[in-house]
C-alpha cells in the first residue's frame, strides 16, 4: 500500500525539511517556514473551514445583483429588454403578474440595504428572498461587486493594450474555471484550495479530510501535496464487501480485492494512479464510516427526521420551483448536507481536522438561451441551498467557523441575444457566513453604460468592455487572500499561493470582508 | 524535436516490437515539424506496418482500440485477414441505425400503451445493443469517439427530450464522421440537436437599433472544440508559441464575427420560410414531425445582411440575408484551416489509441488528414486508418495507452462472454450514478465540454510527474471507483440492466435484462489456475501479471465446492459454489487497475 492517509506528520517534515533546504538560499521562504510555524501554533480546538460553491456554466451575476438607482436601473432595462423574450428584471416593488419566470411573473428586484451604499441602491433576484434576510437582517451575506481573474490592476484603456497582461483564454469556460480554481488554464494541477491546504495540513491529524469535494474532482481543492477526497452527498460509498466483510459469500474474495484495486503490479504510471485512489476510498471510507452514522442526514439538526430517510423528499432539501410553484429537490442544498455533516464530524478522532476546504457545485449556468425559465430556478436553488447550510451550520454551532464563497467561470454579457447571455468576464459573487462582515458590499459597484451609436461597446462605462461584459475591478486573488487571512495564513504564504498579488498595494490585499 | 522512449515489457515478439520502435524513433526525428517550423512539412512516409498481428493477445490489443471488446470471432477475423483489410472490411459493413432500433422499441412499447415512449433509455439501449452485438464494430467505436468531440447531451433538457432525434445524430455522426470532415462539420452545425443544444436554432441577427446582438455560442464553440482550437498548432499537435506564449487562433472579434453567420436557422418547417416556422417549428397548426433531426433550414429575414469577419476572411455584406451562402463560405474557411488536421486527429487518437501521443504519431495523422494520398483533405476513414496502423499504436510502454472509460470496461466485459438480452433491447440504462453504475452514460456529457478534456492533467499523480495528461481520469474519484466495483460485483452476479419478469424454464422470474453465459467457464469451477488464465485471455489479453495471477487464484480457491453426496441433494450448493468461483474469478479480473488501463 503506497498511498497512506496518516501522512499529514511525514509531509509536514518532508515540507519543513524542504523549507529548511531553501532557507539557506534565503528569500521568502524563509518567511513561509516562520509562518508555518505561527499557523501550526494556532489554538487547540480552533477549527475553521472554507467552502467553495461554484456554479459552472458562467452565472448571469447581472441578473442576479442589480443597481436600482434611477440611471443604471434605466440603462439595465434598455439593454436586456429585446425580442423576443425580455429578460430585464423589473423594479422593486413590482406586483407579481401570475406564474412562471418571464421577469413580470417574478415580480420586482428584492431591495437590499448595504451599509455603504456607494451613493447607490441595490436589490437582488426576485426569488432571492432567503439571501436579503440574510443580507440585510443577518448580516451574514457579503457582496463582491465585479470579481473576476486579473494579473494585475487593469483599466478599460489597457484592456485594449496587447502589452497589458491579461488572463489567458478569458471567456473561455473550461480555461476560466481552471483559472478561478488555480490561475493556470487548462491542465492545471494545484488550485488555492489546495495550497491553503498544503500550508495548513499540519494543523490536521490526517491530511487526507483537508480537501473535500462532494462534487466531482475540482481542481482548487488539489495542493502541492493534498489530494482532494471525494465523498458523495449520500456519504461515503464502501467498495465491494457487504456488511458482513464478504463477496460472494467470501471474506477471501474482499481481502483479495482490497489488495489488488489498491496496487499496480504492471509498473503502468495509469495503474498506479488509479490504484491510488481506490487506496483512498477503502482507507477514507472505513474512517468516516462510524462518524457519518452517528451523524445521519435524518438528524434534526441536518435534515427531517424519518424512518426511512429519503434525501429526495426531505422538506429541508426541496426547495420552491418559481417554474411550476411547486417544491422540488435541491442536491446543492444536500450536497452542502454532507459538508455540514463532515464539520460537525471534524473533531472526531477519526477526521481530526482543524483547517477544511470543501467544493460544492451546481450547473446549467451557461444561460445563452431560455435565460427566463432556466436562471430564476438556479437563483432560487441558490439561494435556498445557501440558507439552508447557514441554518444548518447554527444548528451544530458552527456559523462562525464555516465561511462560503460562490464562484463561477466567467460573468456574462450586459447586452441580450434575444433570449439570453453570451460569455463575460467579471461577476458579482457572495460571501456567506458568521464570520463574514454581512451587510455590505466590498468594491466598487460597476456603472452600467449605454449602447453607443454604432455598436455595443460602453464607452460611456469605464467597467464595461465589449457587450457590456464587466472589466472585473476587484481579482480572484484578492478575494482568496481575503479569505486566506481568516483561514491563518500569512502575508508570505498568501504571496506563495496567490501569484498574482503582489501586483496590487499591501492596503487592497485584504478586501475586509472578514472578521 | 523530442523523442518518444518506449519501455517495453519482456514478452513474446520482443525483437520485431524493437524494431517497430526504431521505425518510430525515425519518424520522431524527421518527420515531426520542429518548433518554429513550417507547419506543412512533409512528413517522411510511414515504412510498411506489420500487416497481421504476430498472435491472439496481439490481436486482441487492436480489437480494445478499434472495437467495443475483441471476441473470439474478430480475433480469428483478424490473424487471418490483417490489419488493413479488417479495418477496410468493417468501413463496409451496414450502419447499424440507432434511429430505427429507438423506433422499434418505441412502436412496440406504444403497442402496449399509446402514451408510452421509448425515451432516452431507448438512446442507450441502442448504443448497447451496437457495441454489444453490432456488426460495425469499428464505425460504432468511431461514432462513440466523434461523440465526446461534437459532443451534444441529453443532461440538456430540450436534447432530452427528444432522444429519436439524438439517435439520428449518432447516425449523422457515424455517416459523416467515416466521409469526409467538411460535411461532418456541416452535418454537425446544421443538426437541430446541435442547434438546440448550443443555442444557434433560432438565433436572430443584431438588431443595431436596440442593442441586441446575435448568440455568440456555436460560433465560440465550433472553433473551440469542433475544428481548431485555442491556440495555433504545428502540424504535430505543438503549440505555437511567440515569447513563451501560446498564439491564440482567435479572439473575440472573430466570434462576433462568426457569430452573424450562425444567424436564421431554425427547424425544417412545411411552410419554410414562415415566420412562426422560425420562431415555433410550425405554422397554422403544420410542423414536420421529423423535423428534430432534419437539417436546419435558413431563414433569409432573420440571418444577418452585415459583413462577417472571422479568422482573417470576410463574408461580404449582403443585400438580403443568405444564410446557406454565409454558412458554406464560413464551414470551407473553418474545415480549411491548418489546424484541423492536428486538433481533431490527436483528439481521435485520445479517443482510440493513448492519451499521450508522439508529435511524430500526430503529425503522420495530421498528414492523412491533409491528403488521403489521392489530394483529398478531411478523408476520416483515410485519417482512422491511419491511427489504428500507425507503429506507435501497437507499442506498449509504461506510459502508452489510456485509462479505459467506464462505457469501455463493461464493453469489454459484456463482449468477453456470450452475453443475451431478454427483451432483445439491450436495456442497460442510464449508467450515470458514480456511486452506483459507471459515472458515465453515452450522450450525457455533463457540458460541450464532454466527460473529460484532452488536456486534463490529474493532480497529483504519477502521471502528472511524468508530464502525461489523462483525460479519463477526470472522472476518477472515490466514489466512483467504489461505485464501479459494486456495479460490476452485481452486474457478474445478476447479469446488466433494468429487471423484468420473464418466462424461464416453464416458469416466470425476475431478472436483470443482460444475462451471461459463463458455461465455459463454469466447466473450469474445479480448476482455478485454469480459470484464471482462460480470463486472462478473454479480459487481460494473456498480459495479466503473475502475482495479480496468484492473487485471484487463491481467492478463488478458497471458495470450498462441497463433494456431491451420493443422493446429488446438494447440487444446489455445489453449483452456488462453482458459480461464486467464476463470479470471484471474473470480478477480480475487472477490479483489477491493469484491467481498467488500456494499454
Amino acid at each position: 500500500m503506497t498511498d497512506k492517509i496518516d501522512a499529514s506528520r511525514r509531509m509536514f517534515l518532508r515540507h519543513a525539511g524542504t523549507m529548511t533546504a531553501l532557507t539557506a538560499v534565503g528569500g521568502p521562504l524563509a518567511l513561509n517556514l516562520l509562518a508555518m510555524g505561527t499557523a501550526s501554533a494556532q489554538a487547540a480546538g480552533d477549527y475553521k473551514a472554507i467552502v467553495c460553491l461554484f456554479m459552472f456554466g458562467g452565472n448571469d451575476s447581472i441578473n442576479m445583483v442589480l443597481p436600482t438607482d434611477a440611471a443604471s436601473f434605466a440603462n439595465y432595462t434598455t439593454i436586456r429588454n429585446q425580442a423576443p423574450d425580455s429578460i430585464a428584471l423589473l423594479a422593486p416593488g413590482t406586483p407579481s403578474g401570475g406564474s412562471g419566470t418571464s421577469p413580470a411573473a417574478l415580480g420586482g428586484v428584492l431591495p437590499i440595504n448595504p451599509a455603504n451604499a456607494q451613493g447607490r441602491s441595490f436589490a437582488l433576484h426576485p426569488v432571492m428572498g432567503e439571501l436579503q434576510t440574510m443580507f440585510d437582517t443577518d448580516k451574514r451575506l457579503a457582496i463582491l461587486p465585479n470579481v473576476g481573474p486579473l494579473i494585475m490592476p487593469t483599466t478599460k484603456t489597457q484592456y485594449g493594450q496587447n502589452s497589458h497582461p491579461k488572463p489567458k483564454s478569458l471567456f473561455s469556460h473550461n480555461d476560466q474555471q481552471n483559472i478561478w480554481q488555480s490561475f493556470l488554464p487548462e491542465g492545471a494541477t494545484k488550485g488555492w484550495g489546495g495550497r491553503m491546504g498544503d500550508l495548513l495540513a499540519s494543523m490536521n491529524a490526517r491530511s487526507v479530510f483537508t480537501s473535500i469535494s462532494v462534487s466531482g474532482n475540482a481542481v482548487w481543492l488539489s495542493g502541492e501535496n493534498i489530494r482532494q477526497y471525494q465523498v458523495s452527498a449520500n456519504g461515503a460509498i464502501r467498495m465491494g464487501a457487504n456488511a458482513s466483510g464478504q463477496i460472494y459469500g467470501s471474506t477471501a474474495v474482499a481481502a483479495a480485492m482490497e489488495r489488488i484495486v489498491q496496487a499496480s503490479r504492471g509498473g503502468h504510471v495509469f495503474e498506479s494512479d488509479l490504484a491510488a485512489v481506490s487506496a483512498r476510498s477503502i482507507q477514507a471510507e472505513s474512517l468516516l464510516r462510524a462518524v457519518l452514522a452517528a451523524r445521519p442526514p435524518s438528524d434534526a439538526r441536518f435534515g427531517t427526521p424519518a424512518t426511512n430517510y429519503n434525501p429526495n423528499t426531505d422538506p429541508k432539501l426541496q426547495y420552491l420551483n418559481p417554474a411550476t410553484g411547486a417544491s422540488a429537490f435541491n442536491s446543492l442544498a444536500q450536497q452542502l448536507q454532507m459538508v455540514a455533516r463532515l464539520v460537525d464530524a471534524s473533531s472526531a478522532p477519526e477526521i481530526g481536522a482543524r483547517r477544511q476546504v470543501f467544493f460544492v457545485s451546481i450547473g446549467g449556468f451557461d444561460t445563452h438561451d431560455a435565460q427566463n425559465a432556466n436562471h430564476a430556478q438556479l437563483m432560487a436553488r441558490l439561494a435556498h441551498a445557501m440558507r439552508y447550510f447557514d441554518t444548518t451550520l447554527a444548528a451544530i454551532g458552527a456559523q462562525d467557523k464555516v465561511t462560503a464563497f460562490t464562484a463561477s467561470d466567467f460573468g456574462r454579457t450586459f447586452t441580450s441575444n434575444g433570449d439570453g447571455t453570451d460569455h463575460g468576464w467579471g461577476a458579482h459573487h457572495f460571501v456567506m457566513g458568521g464570520a463574514v462582515r454581512g451587510g455590505d458590499l466590498y468594491g466598487a459597484f460597476p456603472a452600467y453604460g449605454t449602447k453607443n451609436a454604432n455598436d455595443n461597446n460602453f464607452d460611456d462605462s469605464l467597467d464595461q468592455i465589449g457587450n457590456g461584459s464587466l472589466l472585473p475591478t476587484t481579482s480572484v486573488d484578492q478575494l482568496g487572500a481575503t479569505l486566506g487571512r481568516w483561514f491563518g495564513l500569512s502575508d508570505s504564504q498568501l504571496l506563495d499561493i496567490f501569484p498574482n498579488l503582489v501586483n496590487w498595494n499591501l492596503s487592497q490585499r485584504n478586501l475586509g470582508f472578514m472578521i | 524535436m523530442p523523442t518518444q522512449l518506449f519501455i517495453i515489457r519482456p514478452r513474446r515478439g520482443v525483437v520485431r516490437i524493437f524494431a517497430l520502435v526504431f521505425t518510430v524513433m525515425l519518424l520522431a526525428a524527421c518527420g515531426g515539424g520542429s518548433p518554429g517550423g513550417d507547419s506543412n512539412d512533409p512528413v517522411a512516409p510511414v515504412p510498411a506496418v506489420v500487416e497481421k498481428p504476430a498472435d491472439r493477445a496481439q490481436a486482441a490489443r487492436f480489437l480494445t482500440q478499434a472495437t467495443f471488446g475483441p471476441t473470439d470471432a474478430d480475433i480469428d477475423r483478424l490473424m487471418s485477414i490483417g490489419y488493413s483489410a479488417w479495418i477496410d472490411e468493417q468501413f463496409g459493413k451496414p450502419a447499424t441505425s440507432h434511429r430505427a432500433n429507438w423506433e422499434t422499441q418505441d412502436a412496440a412499447m406504444k403497442s402496449i400503451d399509446a402514451t408510452r415512449s421509448a425515451g432516452q433509455d431507448g438512446v442507450y439501449n441502442s448504443f448497447w445493443k451496437a457495441a454489444v452485438t453490432g456488426e460495425d464494430q469499428l464505425r460504432q467505436r468511431v461514432v462513440f469517439a466523434l461523440s465526446q468531440i461534437f459532443v451534444i447531451s441529453m443532461q440538456d433538457a430540450t436534447v432530452g427530450d427528444n432522444p429519436r432525434a439524438v439517435a439520428d445524430y449518432m447516425d449523422m455522426l457515424a455517416d459523416k464522421g467515416l466521409g469526409n470532415y467538411r460535411q461532418l462539420l456541416e452535418g454537425v452545425s446544421r443538426h437541430p440537436m446541435m442547434g438546440v443544444y448550443l443555442s444557434h436554432l433560432r438565433n436572430r441577427k443584431a438588431d443595431p437599433r436596440t442593442g441586441r446582438v446575435p448568440d455568440e455560442n456555436y460560433a465560440r464553440e465550433v472553433m473551440q472544440l469542433f475544428s481548431i482550437g485555442l491556440h495555433q498548432l504545428e502540424s504535430d499537435g505543438t503549440v505555437k508559441q511567440n515569447g513563451g506564449q501560446p498564439l491564440e487562433t482567435y479572439g473575440q472579434a472573430d466570434i462576433a464575427g462568426l457569430a452573424k453567420v450562425f444567424t436564421g436557422f431554425s427547424w425544417s418547417c412545411p411552410s419554410w420560410p414562415d415566420n412562426a416556422c422560425f420562431s415555433n417549428g410550425s405554422a397554422d397548426g403544420l410542423s414536420d414531425p421529423d423535423r428534430g433531426f432534419k437539417p436546419m433550414l435558413g431563414y433569409p429575414q432573420y440571418h444577418s445582411t452585415e459583413e462577417k469577419s472571422f479568422l482573417g476572411t470576410t463574408i461580404a455584406a449582403q443585400g438580403y440575408g443568405s444564410p446557406e451562402a454565409s454558412l458554406t463560405a464560413a464551414l470551407d474557411h473553418l474545415a480549411a484551416h491548418p489546424n484541423v488536421g492536428p486538433f481533431i486527429g490527436k483528439q481521435l487518437i485520445q479517443r482510440l489509441v493513448t492519451s499521450n501521443p508522439s508529435p511524430a504519431y500526430v503529425a503522420a495523422v495530421a498528414a492523412t488528414f491533409n491528403d488521403n494520398g489521392s489530394g483529398v483533405r478531411g478523408d476520416m476513414k483515410a485519417v482512422i486508418k491511419r491511427i489504428l496502423m500507425h507503429p506507435e499504436a501497437r507499442l506498449v510502454s509504461a506510459k502508452s495507452g489510456k485509462v479505459r472509460e467506464p462505457v469501455m470496461r463493461l464493453s469489454a466485459f459484456l463482449r468477453a462472454f456470450p452475453f443475451s438480452s431478454d427483451s432483445g433491447w439491450w436495456r442497460v440504462g442510464n449508467t450515470d450514478n458514480p456511486a452506483t453504475a459507471l459515472g458515465q452514460t453515452p450522450m450525457r456529457a455533463p457540458s460541450v465540454f464532454n466527460f473529460w478534456r484532452p488536456g486534463y492533467v490529474a493532480p497529483g499523480t504519477q502521471a502528472s510527474a511524468a508530464g502525461l495528461v489523462a483525460p479519463e481520469m477526470q472522472i476518477a474519484q472515490e466514489t466512483s471507483a467504489a461505485g464501479y466495483v459494486n456495479y460490476m460485483r452485481d452486474n457478474i452476479a445478476f447479469g446488466v440492466g433494468a429487471s423484468a419478469t420473464v418466462p424461464v424454464n416453464g416458469g416466470n422470474i425476475t431478472r436483470r435484462d443482460l444475462q451471461p453465459d459463463f458455461a465455459a467457464e463454469l466447466a473450469l469451477a474445479e480448476q482455478p489456475g485454469a480459470l484464471v488464465d482462460r480470463l486472462n485471455d478473454k479480459l487481460m489479453y494473456g498480459a495479466m501479471a503473475a502475482d495479480l495471477r496468484t492473487e485471484i487464484v487463491g481467492a478463488v480457491s478458497s471458495i470450498a465446492i462441497p463433494a456431491l453426496n451420493a443422493t446429488g441433494s446438494n447440487q444446489a450448493q455445489v453449483n452456488t459454489a462453482k458459480r461464486n468461483r467464476v463470479n470471484a474469478a471474473i470480478f477480480l479480473t475487472v477490479i483489477s487497475p491493469e484491467y481498467q488501463v488500456q494499454k
